[in-house]
């Protein structure tokens, strides 16, 4: 009596019990702890609600007008766009591009992919004060180097390269987290295809595009996704280094959020622009998920 | 032939030593920072080559401080809430990839959704939760804060993994007379092993690495290494030396551990990509 | 399938644990406070905080050699350490300090000199009181929100707080305990030497809110913008200054804001010229986009004239509502333009520096003159952190049109009102030993600047202050700025910035359309003109 599990239909009720047992506690758990925010989430949002006051009251479409109508709100989403949408475009080329380094590597591959992991396991906030410590103009070491070569700017203090230096603390980060996926998928896409590319007489560029970069496209959207999510959250970089400025000119969602959440203490206001970053986020992850499904069919 | 081959190794390797120097310039700079004075730190162009000084990292561990406990608070709760999310997450995972139910994939969704809340907005609701049950300042509150965003990554992740391993692994084994549950761990998860350690080294970082959860719902004698970093910014002045050296600790355990997972955690990552 | 693995895992876990057990209780020396309630975490490398702001190494404090300490506790000295000259803690008859015993206080605060002076001493207080205080120090955003949390939650996690008067006190001064009911409790320890012994400026702005009758906190720390200058290159250039300016141009309170800048311009332009080797510009700002651009640019504000709103009491008891703003008044725009142009020959890193990054580049040596906290003077004289010790003069900040500003920054510590009555008035207990005169003078070496007239009456602190050559001047490096500051301290000098219950929204707009401003992207007028549209906005107006 062997049942292959895409026969679901005869034996559902007694098959997946055990698996049902198995994961109630787990989601018991998450909904213990997330499903209240979150209704507590939509609940301020409707609310006139700030930190210092006795009771909140009902304001109605309030909060709303008020984020969706101020500029910089809007302005924000321009540059977490730009953040988000440059670091995570680069963080994807340049992790790809590593990683076929790396696989093309003859020897010392295990040896170079350890030092590469290196930036992942820096917390953010103690990278956001070792970029600022290598970018200030007293002492750093960055801003030295960027002085010899006759580049007189202050990177952090010019609204021009400050977006710039903080989606490279991102992009320096989180890199190795793209390339030690893509390249695990690379090392067990198996032979035969290669090998039959060869008789064919492909060269390598040929292989990468034809053979190599289709399947691992899986593992690579599994990293977008987790990076997606996680790039609209962490602001700790930008709060130790630019504090969203010059100008503004880092001053991205999550910033934001921070400002209005933190330091004017809205909670009203802070519950509904984490609603709109929720939302995009979940449209993000919808995105990607599609795309990572339709690799399965 | 063999030339250009000689060619192409040597472009690669410069190319590779390229990007090497951009992922490592700055933690060497850190690393060796740690060890000189802070007159010294500053002098452009840094020297590579001087008489180490351990003077801030005996401040830090054997001086009047707090910082060894710090270091312990984060490693606790790091490995407590990991172990705590992989318990759940593997069996959950399991059951959400076998389950074969209808709402599996809403239910998918629904988890890594968890995961998406941007911190700020959340803070206070978890924060009310928290206060009732008393367990502000406590690592116990800690660990269940981290569990917000570790457990739906473990159980995505884990489900995921699970996925690919064949049904017929557990199947034999019934055959043989187990019960699923324990099919489950005996077979299973050995063969999900590397995926698991995968996921365990990452929820290890996510947790080791936070610092929002941790300033909010940390207490005296709870507080935890990012917290440490970021009272190194004072009002007075940023006492850099010991910046680099909470920096050059707080990779350490993180990069031993990553270290000697390395292997299976490569084997684990790549699993999603076996069809 | 090998299982070695888990089990290199869990050893090496327990092994770290273990390892770093062994070394935190080695790290607990008896005496030490660390295990209770001293917050002397990481931060410090020398363990009082002296690193950068006080004398390193110093192990005895100045309490012990200045003045005649009457050493161990008595029952007229409950904590000991007083010393001739200040008034006495004292409590009513028959009290009994240990009456407290058992209960646990905790701290919320800002890492700051006195938090970190308090924390090395704890146990003083302690010993003499059973109470057990936890300090917990963390950076002033979390304070606001931890204490906002807690106010919220009705909680009572923390009993003292730091009552920061522009993020805390302003919004939430409801929350906090009348003082003056404890004070005048005839059972109850009242505050030595009286409220008048805190230097009334500083206790009308940190212990008042919208009136005088509520007293929500005791002043606690009183940072202010002061002039800090390379003595070394104004000795040495000054007759050539003389020769092509004719002027003496050593930085003093007759100082004007037009000198500074003509005096800022020459030094550049002989760095420039190689004449003058011994620092890069002439001067430097914290004008990165944070808080520290607003105090900058509050000093040159008040200094021709203008103000933030029209309101009365702005800056000392505050107001709920501060009426319209002011910046689009001339005075206001005048003082922005001038703002702009003064950046503009400012060293270039200045729109990257808070106050750190700024006394950190003036300690390495490259500027002339800064506006900045007179809390880092610690820093420079230290040579470990600075190379300009010994070569720095403090002077307050120049004068303009209409006026002076130096922008005060002082804060103060109230008790949480959701307390339990037992631990309310154990708190109580703390707060007077904390801003006592004695404990004051005690923790000096933490780089403090004392609240308290009588402190500064000591002979030991006249000496240092008015002696730079004197064995107590080297001893506490605070005090070459001290003159400055209290000079900065006097009515009609100092500023403080308006205390209102949207400050934090309010100061946000201004230091942002600032940033805006000095990045090129819009004219002081226009700057001017945005902030007043969105604050009135804001408040209503």
């Amino acid at each position: 009596m062997q049942q292959a599990a895409s026969r679901p239909l005869m034996r559902k009720p007694k098959r997946n019990r055990t698996e049902f047992w198995m994961l109630l506690p787990s989601i018991v758990v998450l909904a213990a702890i997330s499903i209240f925010p979150f209704f507590f989430m939509v609940y301020a949002s409707f609310m006139d609600y700030s930190l210092d006051m006795d009771r909140p009251r009902f304001a109605g479409f309030g909060n709303w007008a008020d984020t969706l109508t101020d500029t910089a709100f809007w302005q924000s989403w321009g540059r977490t766009l730009v953040y988000a949408g440059g670091g995570l475009l680069a963080q994807l080329v340049l992790g790809c591009a590593i990683a076929l380094l790396l696989y093309h590597i003859p020897r010392f591959r295990n040896l170079f992919s350890t030092l590469f992991m290196l930036p992942l396991f820096v917390a953010p906030i103690v990278t956001g004060l070792l970029w600022r410590f290598l970018l200030d103009p007293t002492y750093g070491l960055y801003h030295w180097v960027l002085n010899t070569f006759g580049l007189d700017i202050q990177v952090l203090g010019d609204p021009s390269y400050a977006m710039f230096a903080v989606i490279m603390m991102d992009v320096w980060e989180w890199t190795p987290l793209i390339t030690i996926i893509v390249l695990a998928g690379l090392q067990t896409v198996p032979e035969e295809p290669l090998e039959a590319a060869d008789v064919d007489g492909a060269n390598s560029w040929q292989k990468i595009r034809y053979i190599l970069l289709p399947m691992v496209r899986r593992m690579i959207v599994v990293a977008l996704l987790v990076r997606s999510m996680d790039i609209l959250r962490y602001v700790d970089t930008i709060v130790i280094t630019t504090e969203g400025g010059p100008a503004d000119a880092t001053k991205t969602i999550g910033y934001y959020l921070m400002q209005v959440a933190f330091r004017f203490q809205d909670i009203g206001g802070a519950a509904s622009v984490g609603l709109t970053m929720l939302l995009a986020s979940i449209l993000m992850g919808r995105f990607f998920i599609k795309v990572l499904r339709s690799e399965e069919a | 032939m063999q030339h250009r081959q000689k060619l192409l190794h040597a472009v690669l390797y410069a190319l590779m030593t390229l990007s090497l120097l951009w992922a490592l310039v700055p933690i060497l700079h850190m690393i060796l920072s740690s060890m000189k004075t802070q007159v010294n730190m500053f002098e452009m162009p840094p020297r590579l080559f001087f008489t180490p000084t351990f003077d801030v990292y005996e401040e830090m561990f054997f001086g009047r401080g707090d910082f060894p406990q710090f270091l312990r608070n984060s490693l606790v709760v790091s490995v407590v809430t990991t172990a705590l999310c992989l318990l759940l997450g593997v069996m959950g995972g399991f059951g959400l990839a076998r389950g074969n139910f209808r709402w599996e994939k809403d239910v998918s969704f629904w988890v890594i959704s968890t995961r998406m809340a941007p911190i700020p907005a959340v803070i206070l609701p978890l924060y009310l939760i928290f206060s009732k049950l008393n367990l502000i300042g406590t690592t116990t509150g800690l660990v269940l804060a981290y569990t917000t965003f570790n457990l739906p990554f473990a159980l995505w992740m884990m489900s995921t993994f699970f996925k690919d391993v064949p049904a017929d692994l557990e199947e034999a084994a019934m055959i043989d007379g187990c019960s699923k549950f324990r099919a489950f761990w005996r077979v299973v998860v050995p063969a999900a092993a590397p995926g698991i350690v995968a996921t365990a080294v990452l929820c290890l970082m996510f947790s080791w690495n936070d610092y929002l959860f941790a300033s909010i719902f940390t207490g005296r004698g709870t507080q935890t290494v990012p917290i440490a970093a970021s009272l190194l910014v004072s009002q007075s002045g940023i006492k850099w030396g010991q910046a680099m050296a909470t920096g050059t600790v707080i990779i350490m355990p993180m990069l031993i551990c990553g270290l000697l997972v390395r292997k299976y955690m490569v084997r684990g990552l790549s699993m999603g990509a076996v069809k | 399938m090998n299982r070695s693995w888990v089990t290199k895992l869990i050893v090496l876990a327990i092994a770290s644990v273990l390892v770093l057990s062994a070394c935190s209780s080695g790290g607990n020396k008896p005496g030490s406070g660390s295990n209770s309630g001293s917050s002397q975490n990481a931060t410090n490398v020398n363990g009082n905080n002296s690193g950068d702001s006080g004398q390193s190494g110093n192990a005895g404090n100045a309490g012990n050699t200045g003045g005649q300490p009457s050493g161990a506790a008595d029952s007229s000295d409950p904590f000991g350490g007083w010393v001739e000259g200040l008034p006495k803690i004292e409590a009513p008859e028959g009290f009994d300090w240990k009456q407290f015993e058992g209960v646990t206080l905790n701290v919320i605060t800002e890492n700051t000199p006195p938090s970190s002076g308090l924390a090395a001493n704890i146990e003083v207080f302690e010993q003499a009181t059973g109470i057990k205080v936890n300090i917990e120090q963390v950076n002033l955003d979390i304070v606001v929100e931890k204490a906002g949390l807690d106010f919220n939650a009705r909680n009572s996690n923390y009993q003292i707080i730091y009552a920061d008067p522009y993020q805390i006190l302003s919004k939430q001064a409801k929350h906090f305990v009348d003082l003056n009911t404890l004070n005048n409790d005839p059972t109850l320890p009242s505050i030595p030497g009286g409220l008048e012994d805190f230097i009334q400026s500083q206790l009308l702005v940190g212990g008042y809110m919208g009136d005088k009758e509520h007293l929500y906190a005791l002043p606690y720390d009183n940072p202010t913008m002061v002039l800090a200058y390379r003595k070394d290159v104004f000795e040495k250039y000054k007759d050539l200054f003389m020769q092509e300016k004719g002027y003496d141009w050593t930085p003093g309170p007759d100082m004007t804001w037009d000198q500074y800048y003509e005096v800022a311009l020459w030094i550049n332009e002989k760095a420039k010229a190689g004449v003058i080797s011994e620092v890069k510009y002439g001067t430097g700002h914290q004008a990165k986009q944070h808080d520290s651009l607003m105090n900058d640019f509050s000093n040159v504000l008040a200094a021709y004239g203008g103000d933030y709103f029209e309101a009365e009491n702005l800056g000392d008891i505050g107001t709920e509502n501060p009426g319209k703003s002011l910046l689009t008044s001339p005075e206001a725009i005048e003082a922005a333009e001038f703002y702009n142009e003064l950046l503009k020959i400012a060293a270039p890193g200045s729109t990257t520096w808070d106050w750190n990054g700024l006394a950190e580049a003036f300690a390495a040596g490259e500027i002339a003159m800064i506006p900045e906290w007179h809390e880092f003077a610690g820093m420079f004289e230290n040579p470990e952190l600075s190379k300009v010790a010994g070569k720095v003069g403090w002077t307050i900040l120049p004068k303009g049109p209409k006026g002076r500003g130096n922008m005060y920054g002082g804060t103060s510590i109230g008790i949480n009102k959701y307390a339990s009555d037992k631990e309310i008035k154990a708190a109580w207990l703390f707060l007077i030993w904390a801003t006592a005169p004695q404990t004051q003078y005690m923790i000096l070496d933490a780089g403090f600047t004392p609240t308290r007239y009588s402190v500064y009456q000591l002979p030991y602190i006249q000496k240092a202050m008015n002696d730079p050559e004197s064995q107590e001047a080297k001893e506490w490096p605070l005090a070459s700025s001290l003159i400055a500051a209290q000079e900065a301290w006097k009515e009609g000098n100092v500023y403080m910035r308006p205390k209102i219950p949207m400050w934090p929204q309010i100061d946000t707009i201004i230091y942002t359309e600032l940033s805006k401003m000095l990045a090129g992207r819009q004219s002081p007028a226009d700057t001017m003109k945005e902030i007043a549209k969105q604050s009135d906005r804001l408040t209503g107006n």
